[in-house]
């Protein structure tokens, strides 16, 4: 009779619930303004179903913003996109939620590939990344047919077209290591344990492994030579010594670098028919060439939200569907996502729009689509403001022009940041 | 009876006065202040179970002491330059007689009117060898590319002649305020007993300001010390990483607006009020700059009998 009435109590209350559920659902989106005519146009397609409030933030202002929505208890957006990091960060303060269970398993294998970065050590996922950023070989096809040089196959390959260049060709380039050049081209890639958590409260960050010695060792003659600069590829220093005047021979960089670095008139402004891609270039000795990642945002939903699965849907066309991938307008006139989506499905899509474009000679997706599945996965996110940091070591590279004491001083930062933070910070 | 009520009167047209000053000092500096102690103790990151701790932490950062380093090299350059560049500069102007004296006064603000921000650029121009109006002068120090000027170890003189140009003209101003103040009949005086110009610069005048120039060493001082637009600036858009977390303001700033500790962020913001405040206290205590025009005026008149009297003496001794 109890169990009876409290039955009918509960089916009451779920009958008188229904209204309550029919009404449309909100949801509040935070984007930056490359992901804002995306976020607008799923907006608009919602229309009656789900209102989406879109807001424009500069990446940057997450963190600080939902520490203070945290205080008062009420503001969180439902939906975030962000840098990298953000992860961790709203992951200790309880703020990312667990997604696993509000998308299919199909988007989930679809995404498979793309999404390592968002899984925490407990295999469940907590974001799930928008774009990727794996690094590739972009190479100038006119420098390497005139000074006759094949594409390295290994990162001994590359270093001895380095020493090449300086002895035979000075004044070209082979790129640029300041910002993340250095790390997402060589260190990530070579394994070097540089912010390599191991769990929510340690990390290793090992300037002298073998897997980061032998990088710094590998670019400091190129350093010495200046075919590799201490700059990034989009000071105006490297601008106009090396990418307007079209010497960069070929560089490691990520999917974004043809788009936005070397094509832009602003920027390099490289001819067209000149630049394509290659996979990455093995490091001696081993079986996989791995790719680092440079950047990449992705999206996070808070657990404050009222409506999770709604919040996640948004995340979900962004990375897959076509009308935001392919047709999109965006205000430069351009079409679809301006990045490498992290989907299968999503990638494909893109893959069509890249391979007509003639201002690449061959396409560069195939190595992209090469190098999507091998980032090395060893580099996690942090709490810490990792990312930041970088500025450091190019500061400092650019005024010893060390490598390894570059790298050094960068690890000492970040080692005195995390053990703020609380991380268990393992140093060999 | 008709005293007090008097008194009462006068009592309440000082709160009519005052009201509006103690409502923005409550407002924006009582009210600011509290609120920030009370958000120390609270729950963040590096704070995990919350508690006053974190006050310790922040003293222990591995940042506080290189930062105050640099607040404390810097202030120990801009802060003796710009008192002896002003008094000077103040002197010259107060002797100069020419129709000039306005147009040359104008020429002082106007360097002034560039703010912190803007400063940062200008300076940016004059120092870069590729850009530079000065690049012959540049030259002849061998400095050709820009990494031999936007070096770390460079940046304290580089944040106090940017901040050194930002305020001297308006406190030279002030000061030659100040100067006007002295009466003519005590420089009139010192003339008749055949002081020069040169002397009564730095016998009469100089003590006569004293307090002035004390007044403006303290602001100039804490000042100073919260020095944040230019490191920051410089950090964030021209030399990425030259000057991260350069600053104790800046240190304060990363705390709240990097990783969202706000208790962090309180607690040097306090600790940093206290340099400020003591700062406040010399001024107020031990120069008279807050007395009233009569027992000022009386001081006034003493120093400056003082000041004759060991002229006097002092000539009576070379005779």
């Amino acid at each position: 009779m109890v169990a009876a009435t409290a039955f009918a109590v509960a089916a009451g209350y779920t009958v008188a619930a229904v209204p309550a559920h029919a009404a449309i659902p909100t949801i509040t989106v935070w984007v930056d303004a490359p992901r804002l005519p995306g976020a607008k146009l799923y907006a608009q397609i919602m229309k009656g179903k789900v209102n989406v409030n879109v807001e424009l933030h500069a990446q940057g202002d997450l963190v600080a913003k939902v520490a203070l929505f945290n205080r008062v208890k009420k503001g969180w957006p439902d939906v975030v996109f962000g840098p990298p990091n953000d992860v961790s960060v709203l992951r200790d303060a309880n703020d990312a939620m667990q997604l696993d269970g509000l998308a299919s398993p199909t988007f989930w294998k679809d995404i498979a590939n793309g999404n390592n970065w968002c899984k925490g050590s407990d295999g469940h996922y907590y974001c799930v990344k928008n774009d990727m950023a794996q690094t590739v070989l972009w190479v100038n096809t006119k420098l390497v047919k005139q000074f006759g040089y094949s594409i390295p196959k290994t990162m001994t390959d590359f270093a001895a077209i380095g020493a090449d260049i300086a002895k035979n060709h000075p004044g070209y380039s082979l790129g640029a290591l300041g910002d993340q050049g250095f790390y997402a081209g060589y260190l990530w890639p070579s394994q070097c344990p540089v912010n390599a958590a191991t769990s929510a409260t340690s990390v290793r960050i090992a300037p002298n492994d073998p897997h980061c010695t032998r990088a710094t060792a590998l670019v400091q003659p190129m350093l010495d030579s200046g075919v590799l600069s201490p700059s990034a590829g989009w000071d105006a220093d490297f601008i106009k010594d090396y990418g307007s005047t079209d010497k960069v021979v070929m560089t490691i960089g990520p999917t974004w670098y043809g788009d936005f670095v070397i094509r832009p008139a602003s920027s390099w402004n490289v001819p067209a028919g000149e630049i394509t891609a290659y996979p990455m270039p093995k490091w001696p000795g081993e079986k996989v060439a791995y790719s680092g990642e440079y950047g990449g945002g992705i999206y996070t939903v808070s657990p404050h939200s009222k409506f999770p699965k709604e919040a996640l849907a948004f995340a979900q066309f962004m990375v897959t569907d076509k009308r935001n991938i392919v047709d999109v307008v965006n205000p430069d006139g351009s079409h679809g996502a301006p990045t490498f989506p992290s989907t299968n499905s999503g990638n494909a899509l893109w893959a069509a729009k890249t391979n007509a474009d003639t201002y690449y000679s061959p396409s560069p997706f195939p190595a992209m689509l090469t190098q999507f599945p091998l980032i090395y996965t060893g580099e996690k996110p942090v709490s810490y403001d990792a990312n930041g940091a970088w500025s450091i070591f190019s500061n400092e590279l650019k005024k010893n022009k060390n490598a390894q004491a570059a790298l050094a001083a960068y690890d000492a930062y970040t080692t005195n940041l995390a053990k703020q933070l609380g991380y268990d910070v393992k140093q060999n | 009876m008709a005293k007090i009520k008097k008194a009462k009167q006068s009592n309440t047209a000082m709160w009519i006065m005052l009201s509006p000053y103690l409502f923005l000092l409550v407002s924006l500096g009582v009210v600011p202040v509290i609120m920030a102690i009370a958000e120390i103790p609270t729950k963040a990151r590096n704070n995990r179970n919350g508690g006053w701790g974190v006050i310790g932490k922040v003293i222990h950062d591995f940042r506080l002491v290189p930062a105050a380093e640099h607040m404390l090299g810097f202030v120990a350059i801009f802060v003796p330059l710009t008192i002896v560049f002003v008094v000077m500069m103040a002197l010259m102007l107060d002797l100069n007689t020419s129709k000039w004296k306005k147009y040359i006064r104008v020429a002082y603000i106007i360097p002034a009117s560039i703010s912190g921000g803007v400063a940062v650029l200008v300076w940016y121009i004059i120092f870069e060898p590729h850009f530079s109006p000065f690049k012959p002068f540049l030259r002849l120090f061998g400095i050709k590319r820009s990494d031999q000027i936007w070096q770390t170890s460079h940046l304290v003189w580089i944040f106090a002649i940017m901040a050194f140009f930002t305020i001297v003209g308006n406190w030279i101003l002030i000061q030659y305020g100040s100067l006007q103040s002295i009466s003519g009949e005590v420089i009139e005086a010192a003339r008749i007993d055949g002081c020069s110009s040169y002397q009564i610069a730095l016998r009469i005048k100089l003590p006569l300001i004293k307090k002035y120039i004390i007044y403006m060493a303290v602001l100039v001082f804490a000042g100073g010390l919260q020095l944040f637009v230019e490191p920051q600036l410089l950090d964030t858009g021209v030399f990425q990483g030259i000057s991260h977390v350069w600053s104790l303001d800046q240190l304060s700033y990363d705390f709240a607006f990097t990783n969202g500790e706000f208790g962090s962020a309180s607690a040097l913001s306090i600790l940093l009020l206290i340099p400020s405040l003591i700062g406040a206290l010399i001024v107020i205590f031990k120069t008279d700059m807050f007395e009233d025009e009569e027992s000022a005026a009386r001081k006034e008149r003493k120093q400056a009998r003082k000041a004759l009297e060991a002229l006097e003496a002092q000539k009576a001794v070379t005779k």
